[in-house]
C-alpha cells in the first residue's frame, strides 16, 4: 500500500448522498413524523388485532336496549350505544373499515392516476392533450360532490364507494406525475441513457419514473387522508356503506348525532377516531413533502 | 381587458352545453326515478307509468333532452318532482341562504388566516410559527360535520349561547325582500332580527370557515416568506420605512396574489362544505336541496342546480382570474 492509498483510507470522504437518503434523514429529525408515524402504527395495530384488543364484538350485545345509552364507566371506557353495544369495540373494528378504505381507494385512484400521467407526460402531443383537458374537466367537480356522484349513480356497495372515492384522486395524481416527468425528461442523465440506446420503455420504467415518483407518494399519503375524511362524510349524509355489520365511524357519528343532547359519546369517540386517523396521514404527508422538496426548507 | 373577459364568458357557451348533456345522461343513468321516489318500492305498474307519463318521461331520450334544452334556453329549469313549484323560484329561495353562509365562512377565513399567516411568517420557526402550523394540521383534519356538531354541542347544547338550527328564530317575523336574511333586516330596519340572525350563522359559518382558515393561513405564511426575502423589502428597509409601512405597502400587499387564488379554489370546496354543514343545521340552502332531490330523484332540481352550480363555479373562477391583474399590473391578458 501506498503511502497515499493509506492516508486516502483515513480521509473521511463523506458519502455522496443521494434523495432519498437526504430525505429520510430530513424526516427521521422532524417531530411531526414520529408522531405521525406513531398514530398510524396506532391504528394499524388496532385493525390488524381488532379481535385481540377489543373486549367485545362489534355487533355483541353486552347491555340492554336504551334510549340514553349509558356513557363512559369503568366497565365500558367509552361506554355502550342504545342498542346495548360496547362503543370502544365498535370504534376499534371501524379502524379495519376507515383504512381499508383510504388504502384501497389510494390504491385505485393512483393506479389510474399514475398510467395515465405517464401515458401523458412521456409521449406528450395529442394524446396528452386530450387526457390532461380531460382531467382539468374532472378538477373543475369538486371531489367530495364527485364521489356523491359516483356512489349514488353505482350504489352503496364497499366496493363501489371505494372506487368512487378512488376516482377523484385520479386526475391530482395523473397531472402531478406528468408534470414531474416532464421536468424530468429533458434532464442530462435521460439524455444520456437515451444516447447509449436504452429503449423507450426502460427509459420511462428505469430511469424517469423512479426520480418522479417522490412527490405523488406524498400525494397519496395525503390523500389518504381525505379519503377517510370523504367515507366519513358520505356516511354522515346516508351514502355510506349499506351493510348495516360494518362498524364504520362515520356511520356510526350520524346516526347518533341525533342523541348529541343525552349521549355525546357516542358522536365524540367515533369523530376523534376519525380526527385522529387523518392527522395521522396529515402529518406523515407534510413531513414527507417537507423532506422531498427542497423548495419548502429555509 | 375587456375582449379578454369577452372570449372567457364566449367559451362558457360549449361548456354549459355539454355540461347539460352529461348531467342529463346522469340523472337518468341513476337507479330509480322520480315515480318509485315519490310512491315508494311497492307502487303498481300502472301508477308509475301514470306519473311518467305525467312528467313526460315516457318520451325517447333525446325528446326529452331537447324539450329540456329548448325550455332551458328560455330561463324554465322546469319545476320540482316534489314540490311542484319552479325550480328557479326554489333556487332563489335556496341560494340566497348558501351564499350568505358561504361568504360568512370566507369572511372568517380571511379574517383570522391571513393575519395568522402573516404573523407566522414574520416569526418564521419561533414559538408561534410551529404552533400555527400544527394547529392547522389539526385543523384540516377535523370532518366538517364533526367539528359542527362539537360546535353545536358546546354552544347550544352545554352553554346555550347560539341557536341550534335555521336561519332565524321561528317565532320572529322577518320580510324578505332578498331573502339574504342579514340584508334584509337592514332594509327593514329591524336590529333585534339582524341580531337573531348573525347568531343562527355564528356556528355555520365558523365550521364551514375552519378549513378554507387552515388553508389560508399556510398559503399566506408560504407567500409572506417568499416575499420577505425579496429585494424590494430589502431596498425598502434601506431606505429607512417603518416597518408598518413595508408590512402593509411590500410585504402584505405582494403575499396577497396566491391568498386570492386559493379563496377562487375554494368556492367548489365550500359548495361540497355547505352539504355537510346545512345538513348538521338544518340550513334552508341549496346543500340540503341538492341532496333531498337526489334522495327523490328530484330530475329538474339536479339538473338546474348542478348546471347553475357549474356556472357559477367558472364564474367564480374567471373573477379570480381577473382580480390577479387589478393585483399585480405585471399581468396583462390578452
Amino acid at each position: 500500500m501506498s503511502i497515499a492509498e493509506a492516508e486516502a483510507a483515513q480521509l473521511s470522504v463523506e458519502q455522496p448522498s443521494g434523495l432519498w437518503s437526504d430525505a429520510w434523514r430530513r424526516v427521521r429529525r422532524n417531530p411531526a413524523a414520529w408522531v405521525g408515524a406513531g398514530l398510524l402504527l396506532f391504528f394499524v395495530i388496532c385493525a390488524v388485532f381488532a379481535p385481540l384488543l377489543a373486549p367485545y364484538g362489534p355487533q355483541e350485545t353486552v347491555g340492554s336496549l336504551a334510549a340514553v345509552p349509558p356513557g363512559p364507566t369503568a366497565e365500558y371506557p367509552f361506554g355502550l350505544d342504545e342498542q346495548g353495544r360496547d362503543v370502544l369495540s365498535r370504534v376499534i373494528y371501524g379502524a379495519r373499515l376507515s383504512l381499508l378504505v383510504g388504502l384501497v381507494s389510494v390504491a385505485i385512484g393512483l393506479s389510474l392516476g399514475l398510467v395515465l400521467g405517464a401515458v401523458s407526460g412521456y409521449f406528450g402531443g395529442r394524446v396528452d392533450g386530450v387526457i390532461m383537458r380531460f382531467m382539468d374537466l374532472m378538477l373543475s367537480i369538486p371531489g367530495f360532490l364527485l364521489a356523491i356522484g359516483l356512489v349514488t349513480l353505482l350504489g352503496r356497495g364497499l366496493f363501489q364507494i371505494m372506487f368512487a372515492i378512488g376516482i377523484t384522486t385520479v386526475p391530482i395524481f395523473a397531472r402531478l406525475l406528468r408534470g414531474s416527468i416532464l421536468a424530468q425528461r429533458e434532464a442530462d442523465y435521460v439524455l444520456a441513457a437515451r444516447s447509449v440506446g436504452t429503449p423507450g420503455f426502460r427509459l420511462l420504467t428505469v430511469h424517469i419514473l423512479p426520480n418522479s415518483i417522490a412527490p405523488v407518494i406524498v400525494q397519496a399519503t395525503l390523500a389518504m387522508a381525505t379519503a377517510i375524511i370523504d367515507v366519513a362524510g358520505l356516511s354522515f349524509l346516508g351514502l355510506g356503506p349499506n351493510d348495516p355489520s360494518l362498524p364504520e365511524w362515520g356511520k356510526f357519528l350520524a346516526e347518533n348525532a341525533a342523541r348529541l343532547q343525552n349521549s355525546a359519546h357516542l358522536v365524540f369517540f367515533p369523530g376523534f377516531a376519525v380526527v385522529f386517523s387523518v392527522l395521522a396521514f396529515n402529518l406523515l404527508g407534510d413531513a414527507l413533502r417537507e423532506a422531498i422538496d427542497p423548495k419548502l426548507r429555509a | 381587458m375587456l375582449r379578454y373577459v369577452a372570449k372567457r364568458l364566449l367559451l362558457l357557451v360549449p361548456v354549459l352545453i355539454g355540461l347539460s348533456i352529461l348531467v342529463f345522461a346522469y340523472v337518468r343513468a341513476l337507479p330509480g326515478g322520480p315515480a318509485i321516489a315519490l310512491l315508494g318500492e311497492r307502487a303498481t305498474q300502472e301508477s308509475v307509468e301514470a306519473i311518467n307519463r305525467e312528467l313526460g318521461l315516457d318520451q325517447p331520450i333525446f325528446v326529452q333532452y331537447l324539450r329540456y334544452a329548448g325550455n332551458l334556453i328560455q330561463g324554465d329549469f322546469g319545476s320540482s318532482v316534489l314540490s311542484r313549484r319552479p325550480v328557479v323560484e326554489e333556487l332563489l329561495d335556496r341560494f340566497p341562504a348558501t351564499v350568505e353562509l358561504g361568504f360568512a365562512a370566507i369572511l372568517f377565513a380571511v379574517l383570522a388566516g391571513v393575519p395568522l399567516g402573516f404573523i407566522a411568517a414574520k416569526r418564521y420557526q419561533g414559538v408561534l410559527d410551529n404552533a400555527s402550523l400544527v394547529a392547522s394540521l389539526i385543523g384540516i383534519s377535523f370532518p366538517v360535520f364533526f367539528l359542527a356538531l362539537i360546535m353545536k354541542y358546546i354552544f347550544a347544547v352545554r352553554l346555550g349561547w347560539l341557536p341550534s338550527i335555521g336561519r332565524l328564530d321561528i317565532t320572529r317575523s322577518l320580510e324578505h325582500p332578498t331573502n339574504f336574511y342579514l340584508l334584509d333586516a337592514v332594509i327593514v330596519g329591524d336590529w333585534a332580527a339582524f341580531v337573531d340572525v348573525v347568531k343562527h350563522l355564528l356556528m355555520p359559518a365558523i365550521a364551514l370557515g375552519t378549513i378554507p382558515l387552515a388553508i389560508i393561513a399556510r398559503i399566506t405564511r408560504a407567500a409572506t416568506l417568499d416575499v420577505l426575502s425579496e429585494d424590494y423589502v430589502r431596498t425598502a428597509r434601506a431606505k429607512g420605512l417603518t416597518t408598518a409601512v413595508i408590512d402593509r405597502r411590500h410585504i402584505l400587499k405582494n403575499s396577497l396574489l396566491p391568498v386570492v387564488t386559493v379563496i377562487g379554489l375554494q368556492t367548489g370546496l365550500l359548495l361540497t362544505g355547505a352539504i355537510l354543514t346545512e345538513t348538521v343545521f338544518a340550513w334552508p340552502g341549496v346543500g340540503t336541496w341538492m341532496l333531498n332531490a337526489i334522495n327523490n330523484r328530484d330530475y329538474a332540481v339536479l339538473q338546474g342546480g348542478i348546471v347553475f352550480f357549474a356556472f357559477l363555479v367558472v364564474v367564480v373562477n374567471l373573477l379570480v382570474d381577473v382580480s390577479y391583474a387589478f393585483l399585480n399590473p405585471r399581468i396583462r391578458y390578452q
